[in-house]
């Protein structure tokens, strides 16, 4: 149960960080390329509330956790004296100093959001079972599969609110993201292969022998068919829709692919949680 | 970037996530003589504030110990131990934040 509550706060934090750096920076990239779309508005404090509420109950469930029990001891230890407590600490700290950021300021949003994001992979699997000396490396990798993760999804966003303002130039702005997307999902599958591999084959500091465990490669595995699915999508309206100028089946796609993101990052908060061994 | 990708792959062995216990000293199940310290090495980085082991005797009595952990590993430093069957019980908290428990036993000889 608390496993499920833990990946359940896991998922809400990302998913809404997630949109509020993709979005923003996809934001500031349309208003440099193309100043002829007006400013997209992004519910900036319900994203900040949703991931500081979450980031909350995430912290107090792993404390107990990692004390066995739920005390207020446990509480109070866990943000003090353990690496994950105190970068807890300064993500919330962060999302609060986000609030008072003229809404203008659409950079320092992104940066900020994107230090949010990237902060946990300090504590990820991805780090945790890097080989000795690669720890840095496995972090840096899981905050690049985030980064490139967020900015799809909050692109993704973005576009969801042109179509529904019925944005006259959504077909530059969709183009636009498509450029960047492409690269973006490179990077994305990239570092996502590398993780899993680092993760499933192991690091170098752990003799005792173990084999994958159903339940994680389950969750990775219909993880994986959902990006598909989405990678699908996009490429059905790169190549397909949007030469043919059909904006109504765009606009159905990018909803759904939003909806099928949303869900792979409740699913990878699910990951988080499970042990990848027997 | 490719050189690393390698470097991480290559370097794989069976390995995961979560704070196991790779190894002891004394080991699982040994004889030896009254050791002076217990060693517990675990596969990843602990939190020292959740991490922690125990040293009982034959009829399940506390040993007193002074404990230490640092890194990956857990230290008991017990008095003389008399010769008979003993106990550690461990928990281990990684910086995933998720625990993990077990115990192994060992025989003091003469």
């Amino acid at each position: 149960m608390t496993m499920v509550a833990i990946a359940a706060a896991r998922g809400v934090y990302f998913a809404a960080i997630m949109v509020l750096f993709g979005a923003s920076a996809f934001a500031v990239l349309l208003r440099k390329r193309l100043p002829i779309i007006a400013a997209v508005r992004l519910p900036r404090f319900l994203l900040l509330l949703l991931a500081l509420v979450a980031g909350c109950i995430w912290l107090i469930l792993a404390a107990g956790q990692m004390a066995g029990a739920l005390t207020q001891d446990a509480i109070a230890q866990a943000a003090i004296a353990t690496l994950f407590g105190q970068l807890s600490l300064v993500r919330a700290g962060l999302l609060l100093g986000m609030a008072l950021i003229p809404r203008r300021r659409q950079k320092l949003i992104a940066f900020f959001s994107a230090l949010c994001l990237v902060l946990p992979s300090a504590t990820s699997h991805a780090a945790a079972s890097s080989p000795a000396g690669f720890t840095a490396v496995g972090a840096i990798l899981d905050g690049i599969h985030l980064l490139t993760a967020a900015f799809w999804i909050g692109g993704l966003a973005v576009l969801v609110i042109l179509f529904r303002r019925k944005e006259p130039n959504i077909l530059l702005a969709l183009s636009l993201f498509s450029d960047w997307a492409i690269v973006s999902v490179l990077l994305l599958v990239m570092t996502g292969l590398i993780d899993a591999a680092s993760i499933l084959l192991g690091g170098a500091n752990d003799a005792s022998p173990s084999s994958p465990a159903t339940p994680y490669l389950s969750v990775l595995g219909a993880k994986l068919a959902l990006v598909l699915v989405m990678l699908g999508l996009a490429a059905a309206n790169r190549f397909r829709l949007m030469p043919r100028g059909d904006d109504k089946a765009v606009a159905r796609n990018v909803a759904l692919e939003l909806v099928l993101g949303t869900i792979v990052v409740l699913l990878a908060g699910a990951l988080g949680q499970l042990s990848p061994s027997r | 970037m490719k050189k690393v990708a390698l470097a991480i792959l290559l370097a794989a062995t069976p390995a995961f996530a979560h704070a196991r216990l790779n190894a002891s000293d004394p080991k699982a199940n040994a004889s030896v003589k009254a050791p002076r310290q217990i060693n517990l090495t675990f596969s990843e980085k602990l939190e020292p504030a959740f991490s922690s082991a125990t040293l009982t005797d034959a009829a399940g009595k506390t040993v007193p110990v002074s404990k230490s952990v640092a890194a990956t590993t857990i230290t008991l430093l017990p008095l003389m131990l008399k010769p008979g069957t003993y106990k550690v019980s461990w928990h281990s908290v990684g910086q995933d934040t998720h625990r993990l428990s077990g115990s192994f036993s060992f025989k003091v000889i003469k």
